[in-house]
């Protein structure tokens, strides 16, 4: 089974199982799929309806649609890439550092990214920005629709 | 399940078997799935800094994709939604495959195997589809400063579309970020289907029967399933959000 000749137990082979125990799995798979199909047709139902209901960039509607999506990846992550039945040492060597890292990330583009909208920290690019916006507020659109209102920042001078 | 095994704290580490009860590729393709992870991260991360910034001026998801196929209303969400629908679909495929491998039945692997091509190909699609409308753009189009470069200077224009310095849907960035991540993220997706049909080919010539496992199967399953994970993420931080 192994090219190598050593006494490695065969973790490969371990991990097969029999026919009962397939249609436990299976069961249990079909299940989480029909959960994370559910959440994604609620998403894009909400999605659909938050313009005309003037949701559209709420704090609630933006936390409630990136929990979902930590819903929606940890099933993937236990169920489907099978993390949940892993030795638990294994399970957290692997979500630990990456949980740990992204959220450091996280914090660090919240509080350290800050300087970036305010008025003190203007770079070339950005003031060259806001004069074209200025311009184009008033008025050199090419269509009356309200949602391609014109955003330039091209012109490199 | 399968990795019910029970391991004594004690002995696990004194050498001589895997204290994580895992065999090198399995654990290996964890690893380098985390490494994945975090590029993934930290491009949204940066997507998310620079949306941020750009706040005011940032186009609405729901005003730029609205096309479907074969329809001409403006339909948001609708076509991004049937991708993710494709995507989780064979997401379960796959693991239907994995799962038919532990049994060592191999009928189930083809089958399931198949129908995972059958669903990454469909989504590669769908997703040139979707490209193929951004850079196209509208009819309408909007008034950009576009490069000449015959005069060497930029020309105040009606701009269809979209392309990496201009754009008729707002902010550079936009597009940018759109290029980057759903078309590394594609890139991803076009490697999964190549990976996935080469352990199908082995499949069917019975590589894995004679060999007495399909950990091969499961470990390009990682893959997959990392590739619909990070879906999740594009879908809700580029369309819903």
């Amino acid at each position: 089974m192994s090219d190598f000749h050593d006494n490695y137990p065969h973790y490969e082979v371990m991990s097969n199982h029999g026919e009962e125990e397939g249609k436990k799995s299976r069961r249990t798979l079909w299940n989480v799929f029909w959960i994370m199909l559910a959440i994604t047709i609620f998403e894009l139902v909400i999605g659909f309806m938050a313009p005309s209901h003037g949701w559209s960039g709420t704090l609630w509607l933006k936390t409630l649609f990136i929990s979902l999506t930590v819903v929606k990846a940890a099933a993937i992550v236990m169920w489907f890439m099978h993390l949940k039945h892993e030795v638990s040492f294994f399970k957290y060597a692997i979500l630990a550092p990456y949980i740990i890292f992204m959220l450091y990330t996280i914090f660090i583009i919240l509080t350290e990214g800050t300087y970036a909208g305010s008025s003190g920290h203007l770079t070339r690019v950005d003031k060259i920005f806001i004069e074209q916006q200025a311009q184009l507020k008033q008025g050199h659109h090419a269509s009356t629709d309200a949602h391609h209102e014109g955003h330039d920042s091209n012109t490199r001078h | 399940m399968a990795h019910s095994i029970e391991i004594d704290p004690k002995e696990a580490w004194s050498g001589g078997q895997s204290p994580f009860r895992l065999s090198y590729g399995k654990m290996f393709m964890w690893f380098f799935l985390v490494s994945d992870a975090l590029t993934f991260g930290g491009l949204l991360v940066s997507y998310g800094f620079i949306r941020h910034k750009y706040a005011e001026v940032w186009p609405k998801a729901e005003h730029v994709f609205t096309h479907f196929p074969f329809v001409e209303q403006h339909l948001p969400l609708a076509y991004v939604g049937l991708m993710t629908f494709i995507l989780i679909m064979s997401s379960v495929t796959m693991v239907l495959a994995v799962e038919a491998g532990h049994r060592m039945n191999k009928k189930g692997v083809v089958l399931w195997m198949f129908w995972t091509i059958v669903g990454g190909l469909a989504f590669v699609g769908s997703q040139a589809w979707e490209w193929y409308h951004f850079i196209i753009g509208t009819a309408d189009g909007a008034w950009r400063n576009v490069w000449d470069p015959a005069t060497q200077t930029y020309v105040k224009q009606v701009f269809h579309g979209a392309n990496m310095i201009t754009n008729e849907y707002g902010v550079p960035q936009f597009a940018n970020y759109f290029f980057f991540i759903t078309g590394f993220h594609g890139t991803h997706v076009f490697s999964g289907v190549v990976i996935n049909f080469i352990i199908f080919l082995n499949v069917l010539k019975g590589t894995y029967e004679r060999r007495g496992h399909y950990e091969m199967v499961e470990k390009v399953g990682l893959y997959w399933h990392f590739v619909d994970l990070v879906w999740v993420f594009v879908f809700t931080f580029f369309y819903l959000l």
